[in-house]
C-alpha cells in the first residue's frame, strides 16, 4: 500500500508541499483539505485586487483541474477540528475522518480584532482571505471617508487601497511613527510622504478607543484615546494575527506562539509536520526560534517539510526571508527579522534613501531598505555567513556596499 | 518548486516594458515570489530602457509587480 499524507491548509505551504509530494512520490495519496471555498490563489497579490489594479483570474495559482491532474484529493470548505496523533487521524467539521501516515498542518494565522467597543461592526474589515478582499474592494468603491489601524506592514496595505481608489483616509498610530519598532521617524517620513501623497494622513499618539456606529450597526466613526473622532464609511484594522493553534491544543504537539518544529519542520511528534506562518522554527541562520510570516519563506517551508515527510533529515530549512512594499514609486524591502536585536545602523544614502541595520551580537538580523534594495543581497549573505561586523557597521551604510568591502573576519 | 532557475542560454535578451493594463488571462507575479537572481534583474530593469540575458524565472509575457507593473519581453 501506498503511503498517505494529509496537508491540513492550502495557502502556498500546504500547496507547495503537495507539490513537491506530488513530484517525489508518484505514488502517495494525497489530501488536501482546506477551510477555504476556494483552492491555491495568491495571497501577496489579493491587495491589487482590492485596489482595483488587477482582475480577479490572475490571481488564483492551482484551479480545480489541477488537483485532479496531479492526482490530489482536496477537499474545500472542510474545517479540521480535531488531530488524533495516537491514532493517526484528524476529525472534520463534518464529522468525517481522514487517517494518515504522516500530517502537514499548514493552518496559519487569523487577523487579530480590537479589543475595543463595536470591533466586529459591520464595515470593518481584516485582511487576510480573498473573500475579504472582494468584501473591501466592495466597501472601497462606495466610500469616501476610511479609518486604518495597524502600523505595519499589512496596515500599509490598507492605506494603499485607499490610495489608489481615492479615498481619503486617517491613519491611526499608537507611536509617532508607522512601523515604530523597525524604523526610526526619519526612515518612516518617507513612507508618511508617500501615504500623504495618496491623501491618506498619518494621526501620530492615536489608536481606536471605541467604534461608534449608525442605527444599521455600521460603523461610523473611530474614536481615539484622546476623545478625537474620526468618521469613516468603513475600517481597515491590521494589528497582527493569532496563530491558529486551536486544533492542536488538546494533542501533545508544543506550541509556542504557533506549532514548535526543528529545522526539518517537523513537530515533537514523529509523523506531524508543520510550514508556514503557523510555525515557530528552529532558525539556523539566527541560531534560536525565530517566526517568519512571509510568502517566500512558507513556500519553502512547505517544500522543505515534504522532502522530510518522505526522507526525514534530508534537507533542514535555511533561509533569510524578505518582505517588500510595492504600493509607491519607490521600493521598500524589509529582511530577516528587522525588529529584534541589541543594536543597529541607519543612514539616509541619497534623497529617498534610507536603510537600516539591525545587529545582534555583532551579527546582521535584518534590517530595511527604502529606496535602494540594491544591497538586499549583500546584507543577506551576512545574515547566512553569520559574519561579525561589529567593527565595520559605517560599511554597510555606505552606497553600492558589498561583502568583498569587509575586511576578512571570522565567520562562524 | 525550486525558486532558482539556470539562465538559459538562448542568446535571447529580456526587457521589462511599463504597462497598466493587465489582461484576465495573464501570468502576474510579485516580486517576492520571485528568486534573488529575478529580483535583481527586475530591479536593474525596471523602468530603464536595458535589456539582459534571459531567466528561467521571467518568461515572456509575464507580467511582474515592482513599483509599476511590468510586462517581460524576450526576443
Ligand atoms: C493582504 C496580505 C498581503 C501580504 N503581502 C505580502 C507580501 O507582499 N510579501 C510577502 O512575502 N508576504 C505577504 N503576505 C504574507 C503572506 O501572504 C503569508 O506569509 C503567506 O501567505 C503564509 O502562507 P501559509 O501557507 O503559511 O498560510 P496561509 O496562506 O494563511 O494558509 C493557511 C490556510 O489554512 C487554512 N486553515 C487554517 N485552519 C484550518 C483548519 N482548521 N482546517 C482547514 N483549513 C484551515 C486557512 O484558511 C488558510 O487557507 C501578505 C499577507 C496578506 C494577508
Amino acid at each position: 500500500m501506498s503511503d498517505s499524507y494529509v496537508i491540513v491548509g492550502d495557502g502556498i505551504a500546504g500547496a507547495s508541499a503537495a507539490e513537491t509530494l506530488r513530484e517525489q512520490a508518484p505514488d502517495a495519496e494525497i489530501t488536501v483539505l482546506t477551510d477555504e471555498g476556494e483552492s491555491l490563489y495568491n495571497r501577496i497579490l489579493i491587495k491589487e485586487y482590492a485596489k482595483g489594479k488587477l482582475p480577479e483570474a490572475p490571481i488564483s495559482i492551482h484551479q480545480e483541474e489541477w488537483y485532479d491532474e496531479h492526482d490530489v484529493d482536496l477537499r474545500l470548505n472542510t474545517v479540521v477540528v480535531d488531530i488524533d496523533v495516537e491514532n493517526d487521524a484528524v476529525h472534520t467539521h463534518e464529522g468525517e475522518t481522514f487517517e494518515y501516515d504522516s500530517l502537514l498542518l499548514a493552518i496559519g494565522g487569523t487577523p487579530q480584532q480590537l479589543p475595543v467597543e463595536n470591533a466586529d461592526a459591520d464595515g470593518i474589515h481584516h485582511f487576510w482571505t480573498f473573500q475579504d478582499a472582494r468584501r473591501i474592494k466592495e466597501s472601497v468603491e462606495g466610500a469616501e471617508r476610511a479609518v486604518i489601524v495597524g502600523a505595519g506592514l499589512l496596515g500599509i496595505d490598507f492605506a494603499a487601497i485607499c490610495g489608489a481608489q481615492d479615498v481619503e483616509a486617517k491613519y491611526l498610530m499608537r507611536g509617532d511613527c508607522w512601523w515604530r519598532y523597525a524604523l526610526s521617524e526619519e526612515g518612516a517620513s518617507i513612507m508618511h510622504d508617500a501615504m500623504r501623497e495618496r491623501g491618506v494622513e498619518p494621526v501620530f499618539g492615536s489608536g481606536v478607543d471605541h467604534f461608534e456606529v449608525d442605527d444599521d450597526g455600521h460603523v461610523e466613526a473611530a474614536v481615539d484615546p484622546n476623545g478625537e473622532r474620526y468618521e469613516c464609511d468603513f475600517a481597515g484594522v491590521a494589528i497582527g494575527l493569532n496563530f491558529n493553534t486551536e486544533i492542536v491544543e488538546q494533542t501533545p504537539l508544543e506550541t509556542d506562539n504557533g506549532i514548535a518544529v526543528d529545522e526539518y519542520m517537523r513537530t515533537n511528534v514523529d509523523n506531524v509536520f508543520a510550514a508556514g506562518d503557523i510555525t515557530t522554527f528552529n532558525d539556523l541562520v539566527l541560531g534560536e526560534q525565530g517566526k517568519n510570516g512571509s510568502w517566500g519563506s512558507a513556500k519553502e517551508q512547505g517544500t522543505i517539510a515534504a522532502r522530510n515527510m518522505l526522507d526525514y533529515g534530508s534537507e533542514a530549512f535555511e533561509w533569510v526571508s524578505s518582505y517588500s512594499i510595492t504600493h509607491f514609486d519607490f521600493p521598500f524591502l524589509s529582511f530577516g527579522h528587522p525588529t529584534i536585536g541589541d543594536d543597529s545602523v541607519e543612514a539616509t544614502t541619497a534623497e529617498g534613501e534610507w536603510r537600516r541595520v539591525a545587529l545582534k551580537d555583532g551579527k546582521v538580523v535584518g534590517g530595511v531598505l527604502i529606496g535602494d534594495l540594491s544591497p538586499q543581497s549583500a546584507f543577506k549573505q551576512l545574515m547566512r555567513e553569520g559574519r561579525d561586523v561589529s567593527d565595520q557597521t559605517d560599511l554597510l551604510m555606505e552606497p553600492g556596499f558589498s561583502v568583498d568591502d569587509l575586511a576578512a573576519t571570522t565567520e562562524q | 518548486m525550486r525558486y532558482r532557475m539556470p539562465l538559459r542560454e538562448t542568446g535571447r535578451r529580456l526587457r521589462l516594458r511599463r504597462t497598466g493594463w493587465i489582461p484576465p488571462g495573464a501570468r502576474v507575479r510579485h516580486y517576492d515570489e520571485l528568486g534573488e537572481d529575478a529580483q535583481i534583474l527586475v530591479r536593474k530593469l525596471a523602468g530603464r530602457p536595458r535589456t539582459a540575458p534571459e531567466h528561467g524565472d521571467l518568461d515572456d509575457g509575464d507580467f511582474v509587480k515592482f513599483t509599476d507593473y511590468y510586462q517581460v519581453r524576450t526576443r
